[in-house]
């Protein structure tokens, strides 16, 4: 029996057992990969740790920092394991787990799901058309050329400018492939400012915003794709479509935090993060049950997922399963806001949100059961969806409190 | 005389410059319209079951040429000079259906297929409904075929090893007929012996609480089951291939070439087979088959079908089958789409029906998966667009008759058609196929024995995921590569790979691979485990991983080394 089962093995997973342990916890970590790091793996490019570790990293580089912590602080892990389920029990938790030596059981106190993300696939934007090969996610192709060597794609287009598409935009184009261009159905970019400037702008990579891919030509092999500009409603303006030879077409249009574990335990999901809602100690509606990473939402820096991350092994590890009296958080103005539940008592709590649309200049207000007088306001210049912001508050709230995070200005 | 009244039907339907003949016992139509639904529509008026065989319609559509036929890229002599009893063309569930019902018997046999893989067409795409043959108008050759493939499918499923799952089918009422329809249901049903019952507004909640409010009650089919259409084809062509017969892939058909009224050779892309007897079961080119054979009586009008695949997660709102009732879509055509629960536990919608002059058109359109969730949304409103993880089209061989053709050619000797099959095409397969290893014994015209040595059992690659936790252990302490988990999402080991990678019909392609054990099918589509499932495919057949393709030739998955390596 272990006071704490990490299940997943990613820069998330790391972290939150790396604390977990220095709590004094018994921890196992469970990773379903023959290598600890997660997606960090095949992350070649730097800019990794400049916050959490004050200079640039790569993926593997800022992995290799926590597996070293691991390996020093001798938590045990199980590689190549994949947990098939999960029971709750009179300790806590039954943990299924299948691997080359078989089946087991693993019995936990306590839980931390840092189970990472996917990929959205071209049938969930609805890509139509012949079903070649040539389509892949960024992450995939990311695979393809950083572990094994090769080029999926020789002349490309990308749809969607989330963070990976554009990393993948230099990739390909350094590695030899032709980018034609990045297609972006929304009007704003939806990765960072630097990965605009540091993958397209520096390669000469065109970025072409509202526009989409309608149709893909090809059997077997991609041979073309049909973009479309969409108007302020995302649908296709009739007329404008426009055929583009290529051989591949990558994607990266969202992440969805992988939660089917955790679904069946019965942990309640945010509809709008698509992850468990959490309290501050990162404990999700089932007791013992805590998450963190990009299973809770996705982040868009890894030092902010090693940082959640933390909070989450800590709690696990301190967790006596004393039901505490919490106070609800909602938020307007913002797409999306965690943790959603804050303990009773008086604490200094990390908020992390995205706002819902560009603003200049914002205002946040926090108030708790709609009282003006004590309100907390902060000021922001130039927020943009794609970039998480950090904010640290201190509360002081009972249980059945409603606290309210308001964002607004333009 | 029944000529004229068919040109007097074309005529007020305003179909111009039309002209009828007869030839071949059928009804011949020649011309040029402006539209495919024209073009269409004439050779459904032009049916007449009675006074001809059928129909070959030659109306040209203005302005199109119909694209060539997909061709394997490969070329060689493989076949050149061989000799067997029985050729069989088309590796559907039809024709491997067939070549297993041939290898009961000590004869030779040789399946062709032009494409990568057998099902790869219709077999796999469609929803995999095993009917109960009550649409069908009670006395046509599909319904006799249905029924008897129904009740064949227990016991195929238990020999041949692969899932079969009793859900029942509600053929649900839109509208308040229950008690009025009831009585005709009822004297079909008991016609052809199909089980029925029906089910209040009231119990059909209780059952399954997430159907509309405004469906008003449903007929029940309780034998109705549901297999993987494609997992039951290679089940056929693998049994058959361990019981001696021999599948040739990446196979076209492009010639034949008769003497004394026989088919004499058969042409193809890898040499030229000499067979006694050929078999056509070509699905939607069997028109084209039937013409090089020299017996040509009616007319492939290709109509395209769209089906989505839900997330696991919407599998919790319900278990079963379930249609509208519809009187207007009349069996003939498609019963127009329902929801399913598929034998690998997704729920299923869909497929519309498209008239296509395309015979070979798989791509998808958004207004046709729209229009099947929206039509579905009002048999069951929880069904959401957001939980769709793929879909697909495919092309179903409809005749005008709408009708199978099942027989041994009246004009060429050694020439046996399963022809024009469609929807009920899986249920109906295996029956057809005893029907046709008989036509193809007379036509050998000698005695031929029963192979003793026939094994009617396949042992099935294991679903680890299936296993209790002790099956599962014990079977890892014997292999622990079925505890190396490579496909996350459908939960799928390196074993179970390797095992197709082993089985008696091998694809070493990512499809192969995903179509025999579901490697990639998952919510992520292969976006984790296809990298890893190269590097399997090419350790195991000894290729470097950008020889690995994803379907046949001409799709490798890697195109370049990077410029760095």
């Amino acid at each position: 029996m272990y006071d704490v089962v990490v299940i997943g093995g990613g820069p998330s997973g790391l972290a939150a057992a790396v604390e977990a342990k220095k709590e004094g916890a018994s921890v196992l970590i469970i990773e379903r990969e023959a290598m600890l790091g997660g997606i960090l793996k095949q992350c070649i490019h730097d800019g990794f740790g400049l916050i959490r570790f004050g200079k640039k990293l790569s993926g593997p580089e800022y992995a290799e920092l926590y597996i070293k912590e691991v390996k020093d602080l001798e938590i045990e892990t199980r590689l190549q394991t994949f947990v098939t389920s999960i029971k709750k029990s009179q300790e806590g938790f039954e943990i299924i787990v299948t691997s080359s030596k078989g089946m087991s059981t693993i019995v936990a106190k306590t839980i931390i799901l840092s189970t990472g993300c996917r990929e959205r696939t071209a049938r969930q934007v609805f890509i139509h058309g012949t079903r070649p090969v040539g389509v892949y996610t960024a992450g995939t192709a990311q695979n393809f050329v950083n572990h094994m060597g090769y080029l999926p794609v020789k002349k490309c287009v990308i749809l969607g400018s989330g963070d990976i598409g554009l990393i993948m935009a230099r990739r390909l184009t350094l590695e030899g492939a032709k980018v034609l261009g990045v297609y972006e159905i929304k009007c704003t970019p939806s990765g960072l400012t630097r990965n605009i400037h540091q993958c397209l702008k520096d390669f000469d990579i065109p970025l072409y915003l509202s526009y989409t891919v309608t149709r893909v030509f090809g059997e077997p092999r991609l041979t073309g794709i049909e973009v479309a500009e969409v108007d302020q409603f995302m649908r296709v303006k009739p007329g404008t479509e426009k055929y583009i030879e290529c051989d591949g077409l990558i994607l990266s249009v969202g992440l969805i935090p992988e939660n089917e574990l955790a679904e069946t335990i019965g942990v309640k999901i945010d509809p709008k993060t698509k992850g468990p809602e959490v309290n501050e100690k990162m404990m999700t509606s089932v007791e013992g049950v805590f998450s963190c990473g990009n299973a809770l939402h996705v982040h868009d820096l890894v030092d902010y997922v090693s940082e959640g991350s933390a909070t989450a092994g800590k709690n696990a590890a301190k967790y006596v399963g004393t039901k505490e009296n919490e106070a609800n958080v909602s938020s307007e103005g913002m797409l999306s806001l965690v943790p959603q539940r804050i303990t009773e008592g008086e604490h200094e709590i990390i908020f992390y949100f995205r706002t819902l649309c560009d603003r200049k200049k914002a205002t946040l207000t926090i108030t708790v059961n709609g009282n003006e007088e004590n309100k907390i306001v902060k000021k922001y210049t130039n927020l943009l969806p794609p970039e998480m912001e950090r904010v640290k508050l201190k509360l002081n709230v009972k249980g059945g409190d409603k606290v309210h995070f308001k964002l607004e200005g333009e | 005389m029944f000529l004229d009244k068919i040109a007097k039907k074309l005529l007020k339907a305003g179909l111009f410059d039309i002209e009828v003949g007869f030839e071949n016992g059928s009804v011949v139509l020649r011309g040029e319209l402006d539209s495919w639904e024209d073009i269409v529509n004439a050779g459904r008026l032009a049916v007449d079951t009675k006074n001809s065989r059928g129909v070959i319609n030659d109306i040209k559509l203005k302005g199109f040429e119909e694209p060539p036929m997909k061709m394997p890229l490969l070329n060689d002599d493989k076949y050149e000079g061989k000799k067997v009893d029985v050729l069989v063309i088309g590796g559907g569930i039809v024709g491997c259906s067939i070549l297993r019902e041939l290898s009961k018997w000590n004869l030779t046999s040789l399946l062709v297929d032009k494409e990568y893989d057998v099902a790869v067409n219709q077999s796999s795409r469609n929803d995999g409904e095993i009917h109960p043959g009550i649409d069908l108008s009670p006395d046509c050759i599909k319904v006799k075929y249905n029924c008897r493939g129904n009740r064949m499918y227990p016991k195929l499923s238990e020999e041949l090893g692969f899932t079969l799952k009793r859900t029942g089918q509600y053929v649900l009422y839109t509208k308040p007929i229950g008690s009025l329809v009831w009585p005709i249901i009822k004297a079909r049903a008991k016609k052809n012996e199909i089980a029925i019952e029906n089910v209040s507004q009231k119990e059909l909640k209780k059952r399954q609480p997430n159907v509309s409010d405004e469906i008003h009650g449903a007929t029940y089919y309780p034998n109705v089951y549901v297999v993987s259409p494609y997992e039951v084809t290679i089940a056929f062509a693998e049994n058959a291939v361990t019981n001696g017969a021999e599948i040739a892939l990446s196979t076209a058909v492009i010639g034949m070439e008769h003497k004394d009224g026989k088919i004499y050779s058969v042409k193809t892309n890898r040499g030229t087979i000499y067979p006694e007897v050929v078999v056509n079961a070509a699905g939607v080119y069997s028109d084209r088959i039937a013409e090089m054979a020299g017996d040509r009586f009616f007319t492939i009008h290709p109509r395209k079908g769209e089906e989505m695949i839900l997330d696991k997660k919407a599998s919790a709102l319900m278990d079963t089958v379930m249609g509208r009732f519809d009187i207007s879509s009349s069996a003939s055509h498609t019963k127009g789409g329902g929801i399913l629960i598929t034998a690998d536990n997704n729920l299923l919608l869909g497929p519309n029906a498209v008239e296509t002059p395309l015979r070979e058109d798989l791509s998808t359109t958004p207004e046709g998966i729209d229009m099947v969730i929206k039509k579905q949304q009002t048999l069951m409103p929880r069904i959401s667009k957001g939980s769709i993880i793929t879909y697909f089209a495919g092309v179903r061989a409809s005749t005008y008759e709408e009708q199978f053709v099942i027989e041994r050619s009246k004009k060429v000797d050694n020439f046996v058609q399963a022809a024009g099959i469609q929807s009920p095409g899986i249920t109906a397969a295996p029956a057809i196929a005893e029907d046709i290893t008989k036509y193809c014994i007379e036509a050998i015209g000698k005695n031929i024995s029963k192979n003793e040595k026939f094994n009617p059992i396949r042992k099935p690659i294991p679903k680890v995921r299936e296993l209790s936790t002790e099956e599962r252990d014990k079977l890892i302490k014997e292999n622990p590569d079925y505890g190396v988990i490579i496909c996350r999402c459908e939960e799928i080991s390196k074993g179970e790979i390797i095992d197709a990678l082993n089985s008696p019909l091998k694809v070493p392609t990512i499809d192969g691979i995903k179509r025999r054990v579901r490697a990639g099918m998952g919510r992520c589509q292969g976006g984790f485990c296809s990298p890893q499932i190269v590097k399997i495919i090419a350790d195991h057949e000894g290729i470097s991983i950008d020889q690995v393709a994803k379907k046949q030739q001409g799709s490798e998955i890697l195109v370049a080394k990077n410029k760095g390596e």
